[in-house]
């Protein structure tokens, strides 16, 4: 933000002055100054009034507020300095709340100008008007996404629809104030509202045509310059608009809402229902009380809202009780440690630029420095050691370990509920560590004797690695809980953790030292970061001055003041010196009315003298020019002081306007067309407010507002969500109701004249794409005759060319049994497919390994003359041949064969192919088996193992991870593993290989060696289809259907497309694979295979227990030794079993034997 | 002291919806919100059995039921099986003999810790399975511990995990005995096999499979 940084840079308060001096934004001060007399010496600020009834020790309650409204102007007093960061608030201005410092004072951007800075927020009040909600949530969304930096291309980030959240905020706040037309008879009748509904319009207008424009500056090659300008530019205009719509409400409230509360309140006298039965207009309120009962039940919600609104803002007293009431969040008590709070934002992309201080930050960090040690550990103790080397790590991994619970706790003593929460986690670790702790001790105490460096006993070694296992888990336990208080009650700053976390990293016994080189690092880092907006460093606050805080509690932050100057002390070396060793002057006291700190005379007391004064003199050494960074996690949620109760006005927001910090934004363009344009975005009936997002990414949302995201009108629709939403759909709609939002959108958007082309042309689209290739016969049918009424009635009006082929589709997909225009099986895995190796397509396929034996051989089978074995073929073109076999049946697979468990359906499932493949693998597995068998003598058998080994070898080369599976799952079935004889007769190096194999495959740790291999590998692969399977069932069970969605009636469940968009992902990457091999086929191979697996099915379909059988004849069972079996009835079942399986093989031996010699 | 229990969790059932549900809820102790199965630690939990710290590695195959033969190699890679039936479908109980029979068969070893877990039972006027009838498998069985759960009740499905691993700790320190026997080591299938298991009792490691 060019234009802004200049208000931004670190405040610079002056200790050798007498005179506190603040600088002040250098435009405003010269209106106000009259009044700053009057309110530094005021000691009836609504913040003063309320601390005298305040226990000054309880530490105060805070609500999180995203939104601040001054209630009483501030304006620092001191020199002008165009350097400034305290911001000047007058009463009515509206403040996005970055975060907030436990002393009161809050970062945050006043809307009016842009200004960020520090400000009181004692002078402030939440501003939280339920009109308001959505453009509220949606300027911070806004910000998000413009101060979060965009993680993407330029081009996709200019592509997003950036005014739709806004645009639905002020719909709803024109909805809800029944001003959403021109005609309507509140804004005729009232000539203020109307006035400011035009200018409001009118902003809203000017921040769509600038967002437009920067799409196409965006997909341009624009400048850096010019981008960070525009972005600007539209965040001004959005602060503008919110700013108007801010002054609207409050128009509202004057005109309408007060004279309509009155009635209602004269009303309550008669009738104790008159809240909720009070009509939407004003003109029938006074008199149809009846009427009104039969107002549909959204209008009395609207009412209610309405009411409740015009209660907040004109029975202030009850305001804010109300408001809490309504909506309970999460009470944080601010800690020891804590100082500034902050809202968890996942937002930002880019790690980097995260502000280290942040409890979230510190807690990744110090876990990761924790787990670390103990890696080490684990290492250490894998490896030859020696105990004194263990020693020193074991030191480390308590250190660390205690910084880890520090920050821990300090998130947990963040609020009361969080303690609760986390506390048990913690005792847990806290055990653990003292188990591993006795456990290394013990170890160790043979090394205490004197000299003696002694490799620790194994048995001890598994003890402790047992306690560190424990450790892992627990601390994982304590890191998993305490991030969800994090989420809940917002980030904060942990101040004087610095050391903590970072010593870990030093084996250094010298705290000093250490601390000397953790500062410096922690320095070091912010410097290397861009230079963005600073949080501006919070020494007001720790200024000696005011001792009787009420915002402040016990205290302090130990080496807090002292962090903060290592890591945001302004370059401004003089300044903190002075700061640290003044003398204040105790004349200044009365004149700071905000009186911040008291955790400044705590941490002084908590602190070495000494220790402060080297803190900064490092500070100053080390930060010699302005170093800025950019605190991504802006967005707290957190507001000090809510609950004050005086009702603040805006003022005429016109007076704002004239002021010139709106830099650039001079637009106050009247232009007729504008304003209509303003309407159009306006009365454009949309139902943004059914999504829910998370993270910047859809969760979920009802049919009809996901119809609309893929109709948008104004960019168009995200490929995956396309995609997803076509292959998904009918999982949480049937078609014809899929088809009737469609028309129902199409029928809606007319309401609008200027969107209505482009969306219902996207309507006509969406049809279009799901007729041509996204079409099921077997369950899209019903909707064919709806969709064919609409296209020659409704669509035929408007669009009759369109129409025309709408209907010609319509009738082609009735006759056609099959996708009218041939989709490309991988269309939705596409996008990543570009990963995959370019083969020039006149490349010459690898040619078949076959010598003129084999061909020979395979020449004499098809005659029906002499026999095959697989010892006859080379390993590597088996291996292709299983490859192509299996491929094949893989590429067919379609993607709906995968959505909802198709293929597990016990009757008329119609995953065909998923079936086929499932069918192969396990065909594969048995015709190994069988090849095993088929030899009476043991060395034979050994030979065929190894050949099989060899084969799963190259499969694995070829990324046949399917067949190489199918190979294992026979190495290790029953009749092939007991086969002890046969397995001693193997080289150690073909066991070696199968070990190998086996640890890829393995699926332990939910196959830990398998998915990063497969995520990172080209195509064309052959996944193991079972893993995909296992995670769409888990999908499919795992996630429920809807999610609900709060709502101010109430709430609604809408669908939860995460769960979608998860199953769809998963399809794409298995699709992904879907590329067919280009091997050379040997037709003559294809067919001897195939007639084997044909072979060996219908011996397994005749008895599926013939190969264990068989094998209990090739190496009988050996009598287990007595003294094995412990108790006797063990035995003697054994002893039964071993009846049985003889038994059986005795039966069966006549059945095998010619399958033997056949070989 | 820790200890890794692999349970294979296998179904004769076609799974039901709930049951799947409290497992993950099981694994991860809190309602989730948008579950991800792909992740590591999604089958992993940390237990407390008889006082000792043991991890439970759940190796879920759901949704692989129909891949008969490599049925097998799950269940090698497990330690403890659960088997699950539902108490409202008589041939689901019938289902159960067979794993059973291929799980001491691959596992070469009558004694496998094993659990029957007849599910469901908050559906008891739907009971189609007698308890009687169940208990009279689990004597079969050399006495199988039995219990009745409900997944959607959340009823007994932690004690299920807990007997499994009770009886995994006990398998494994009587293995302990059982691997220092000289006789046993020609029976093994290879040695390197037998050498990766000796390494993962000096972990303490293993699965648990859920049948």
């Amino acid at each position: 933000m060019e234009p802004m940084k200049e208000h931004i840079a670190p405040l610079k308060i002056s200790k050798g002055r007498p005179n506190l001096s603040v600088s002040v934004d250098s435009d405003s001060i010269g209106n106000h100054s009259a009044q700053h007399d009057f309110w530094i010496t005021s000691p009836s600020t609504p913040y003063h009034k309320k601390d005298t009834t305040m226990d000054p020790i309880e530490p105060p309650r805070t609500v999180f507020h995203n939104y601040l409204r001054a209630f009483y102007p501030f304006h620092p007093p001191g020199d002008v300095s165009p350097a400034t960061v305290t911001l000047p608030l007058d009463q009515g201005d509206i403040v996005l709340v970055h975060s907030v410092h436990t002393n009161g004072w809050a970062d945050g951007t006043l809307l009016n100008t842009g200004d960020r800075g520090w400000l009181p927020t004692n002078y402030c009040e939440a501003y939280d008007e339920l009109p308001m909600r959505p453009l509220l949530k949606a300027l911070m969304d806004f910000w998000d996404i413009i101060r979060g930096g965009c993680g993407t291309s330029l081009r996709d980030f200019g592509n997003q629809d950036l005014m739709r959240g806004l645009i639905a905020g002020i719909r709803f706040l024109l909805d809800k104030s029944e001003c959403l037309r021109r005609e309507s008879p509140l804004v005729s009748a009232h000539d203020g509202l109307r006035r400011t509904r035009k200018a409001l319009l009118s902003d809203l207008s000017s921040l769509v045509k600038t967002s437009k424009s920067f799409k196409e500056l965006a997909n341009g090659s624009p400048m850096e310059d010019e981008v960070e300008y525009m972005l600007d530019e539209m965040l001004l205009k959005a602060f503008k608009v919110v700013t108007r719509g801010v002054r609207f409400l409050e128009v509202w409230n004057e005109d309408v809402g007060l004279s309509r509360t009155i009635a209602e309140l004269e009303q309550s006298n008669f009738s104790s229902h008159a809240l909720y039965d009070i009509p939407p207009t004003p003109a029938s309120e006074t008199f149809t009380e009846n009427a009104s009962s039969e107002a549909g039940d959204t209008e009395r919600n609207e009412s209610r809202l309405l009411n409740r609104s015009r209660m907040n803002t004109s029975r202030a007293s009850t305001r804010t009780d109300m408001c809490d009431a309504q909506h309970p969040r999460p009470v944080s008590f601010s800690g020891k440690r804590v100082s500034v709070s902050y809202r968890m934002s996942s937002s930002c992309p880019s790690t980097a630029v995260r502000n280290p201080n942040l409890a979230s930050e510190r807690l990744a960090a110090s876990n990761d420095a924790f787990l670390g040690v103990l890696g080490s550990y684990i290492g250490l103790h894998s490896h030859s050691h020696s105990s004194t080397e263990l020693l020193a790590t074991t030191q480390q991994a308590v250190q660390s370990c205690h910084a880890f619970l520090a920050v821990v706790e300090a998130v947990g003593e963040h609020s009361p509920q969080g303690w609760q929460f986390v506390e048990q986690s913690k005792i847990n670790m806290d055990e653990r560590l003292c188990e591993f702790v006795d456990a290394a001790s013990d170890a160790f105490r043979p090394a205490n004797s004197p000299g003696n460096e002694i490799v620790i006993m194994p048995d001890e070694g598994k003890r402790l690695v047992d306690a560190v296992t424990n450790c892992v888990r627990a601390a994982g336990d304590c890191s998993a809980k305490a991030r969800l208080v994090l989420e809940h009650t917002g980030d904060f700053e942990l101040e004087g953790f610095v050391q903590d976390a970072n010593a870990s990293h030093s084996e250094s016994s010298d705290t000093h030292a250490r601390d000397t080189r953790n500062m410096g690092e922690n320095q070091d880092r912010p410097n290397d970061l861009p230079l963005r907006v600073p949080p501006p460093p919070l020494q007001i606050p720790n200024t000696e001055y005011s001792p009787s805080t009420p915002g402040l509690t016990e205290a302090t932050t130990p080496s807090s003041f002292q962090s903060r100057m290592g890591v945001n002390s302004p370059p401004d070396g003089a300044d903190v010196t002075l700061l640290a060793s003044a003398a204040v002057p105790p004349a200044s006291l009365e004149k700071m009315p905000y009186s911040s700190s008291s955790a400044e005379g705590t941490s002084r007391a908590s602190h070495p003298r000494s220790d402060t004064n080297e803190s900064c003199r490092r500070a100053v050494t080390s930060t010699g020019s302005s170093f800025t960074y950019h605190s991504n996690t802006r967005d707290s949620e957190m507001s000090g002081v809510s609950q004050t109760s005086t009702r603040a006005t805006s003022p005429d927001i016109g007076n704002h306007y004239q002021v010139p910090s709106l830099k650039g934004s001079v637009s106050h363009s009247t232009l007729a067309e504008e304003n209509e344009e303003a309407e159009a975005n306006v009365l454009q009936k949309t139902y943004a407010h059914e999504l829910i997002f998370r993270d910047g990414e859809l969760k979920g949302g009802s049919l009809r507002a996901l119809v609309e995201m893929l109709t948008a009108h104004q960019s168009t629709p995200d490929a995956t969500f396309a995609s997803t939403f076509y292959l998904t759909f009918r999982l949480f709609a049937t078609p014809l109701e899929l088809a009737q939002a469609l028309v129902d959108r199409f029928e809606y958007i007319g309401e609008s004249q200027s969107a209505a082309g482009p969306v219902r042309l996207r309507v006509y689209n969406v049809f279009k794409g799901w007729l041509e290739s996204h079409w099921r016969h077997d369950c899209d049918n019903v909707a064919l005759e709806f969709i064919k009424n609409f296209a020659k009635t409704t669509l035929m009006i408007h669009l009759p060319s369109a129409a025309k082929r709408l209907v010609e589709l319509v009738e082609k997909v009735s006759m056609v049994h099959g996708p009218v225009v041939p989709r490309l099986v991988s269309s939705m895995g596409k996008t990543s497919t570009a990963t995959a190796q370019y083969v020039h397509p006149e490349t010459p396929l690898p040619p078949p390994i076959l010598g003129r034996k084999e061909v020979n051989l395979l020449k004499q089978w098809k005659n029906g003359e002499g026999s095959l074995c697989i010892l006859d073929f080379d390993p590597l073109e088996l291996a292709r041949q299983l490859t192509i076999k299996e491929s094949r049946i893989f590429c067919s697979i379609l993607p709906e064969e995968l959505l909802r468990l198709e293929w597990s359906k016990p009757k008329g499932s119609l995953a065909v192919n998923v079936a086929a493949l499932i069918k192969m693998c396990n065909e594969i597995t048995n015709l190994v088996t069988d090849s095993i068998l088929q030899f009476e003598e043991v060395k034979k058998r050994a030979t065929v193992i190894k050949h099989w080994i060899k084969i799963a070898d190259k499969c694995l080369e070829l990324n046949n991870y399917d067949s190489l599976k199918a190979i294992l799952g026979s190495l290790d079935s029953s009749p092939v593993t007991r086969l002890y004889q046969t397995w001693d007769e193997l080289s150690q190096k073909s066991k070696a290989r199968k070990a190998v194999l086996d640890e890829i495959m393995t699926l332990d740790n939910n196959q830990k060696n398998l998915r990063p291999r497969l995520q990172s590998l080209a195509p064309p692969c052959l996944p193991f289809l079972g893993t995909y399977l296992t995670d769409l069932t888990m999908y499919e069970h795992g996630n429920a259907d809807k999610r609900s969605l709060p709502t101010d009636s109430g709430g609604m469940e809408v669908i939860n497309f995460d769960k979608h968009m998860k199953t769809a992902r998963s399809i794409s990457e298995l699709q992904r694979f879907q590329i067919p091999y280009r091997l050379a086929e040997v037709p003559e191979l294809q067919a001897w295979m195939q007639s084997e697996l044909v072979r060996v099915r219908s011996l397994h379909e005749e008895s599926p227990f013939a190969l264990y059988n068989r094998s209990l004849v090739l190496e009988p069972r050996v009598e287990a030794p007595s003294h094995y079996s412990s108790t006797a009835q063990s035995s003697s079942i054994l002893e039964n079993a071993k009846d049985r399986f003889d038994f059986r093989s005795w039966l069966l031996t006549s059945k095998s034997k010619p399958v033997a010699t056949h070989g | 002291m820790s200890f890794v229990a692999k349970v294979v969790w296998g179904k004769a059932v076609s799974l039901d919806r709930t049951l799947l549900i409290s497992e993950a809820q099981f694994v991860q102790n809190v309602w989730i919100e948008s579950y991800d199965p792909t992740i590591e630690d999604s089958y992993r939990k940390q237990i407390e059995v008889d006082g000792r710290q043991c991890i439970l590695e759940i190796l879920d195959t759901a949704g692989t039921e129909q891949f008969t033969a490599m049925r097998e190699l799950y269940m090698k890679q497990g330690q403890g099986f659960l088997l699950v039936f539902s108490i409202t479908s008589a041939s689901s109980l019938h289902e159960l003999s067979e794993l059973r029979e291929q799980i001491t068969r691959i596992k070469d070893d009558e004694q496998v810790p094993i659990v029957i877990v007849g599910n469901k039972s908050d559906l008891e006027e739907d009971r189609a399975v007698p308890r009687a009838r169940a208990f009279a498998l689990s004597q079969s069985w050399g006495n199988a511990p039995y219990y009745e759960t409900s997944a959607r009740r959340r009823a007994n499905v932690n004690e299920v995990f807990i007997d499994l691993c009770r009886q995994i700790i006990r398998k494994d320190l009587q293995g302990n005995s059982k691997y220092s026997d000289p006789s046993r080591k020609r029976d093994g299938p290879n040695r390197h096999d037998r050498k990766r298991d000796k390494k993962r009792q000096v972990r303490r490691k293993g699965p648990c499979v859920i049948l």
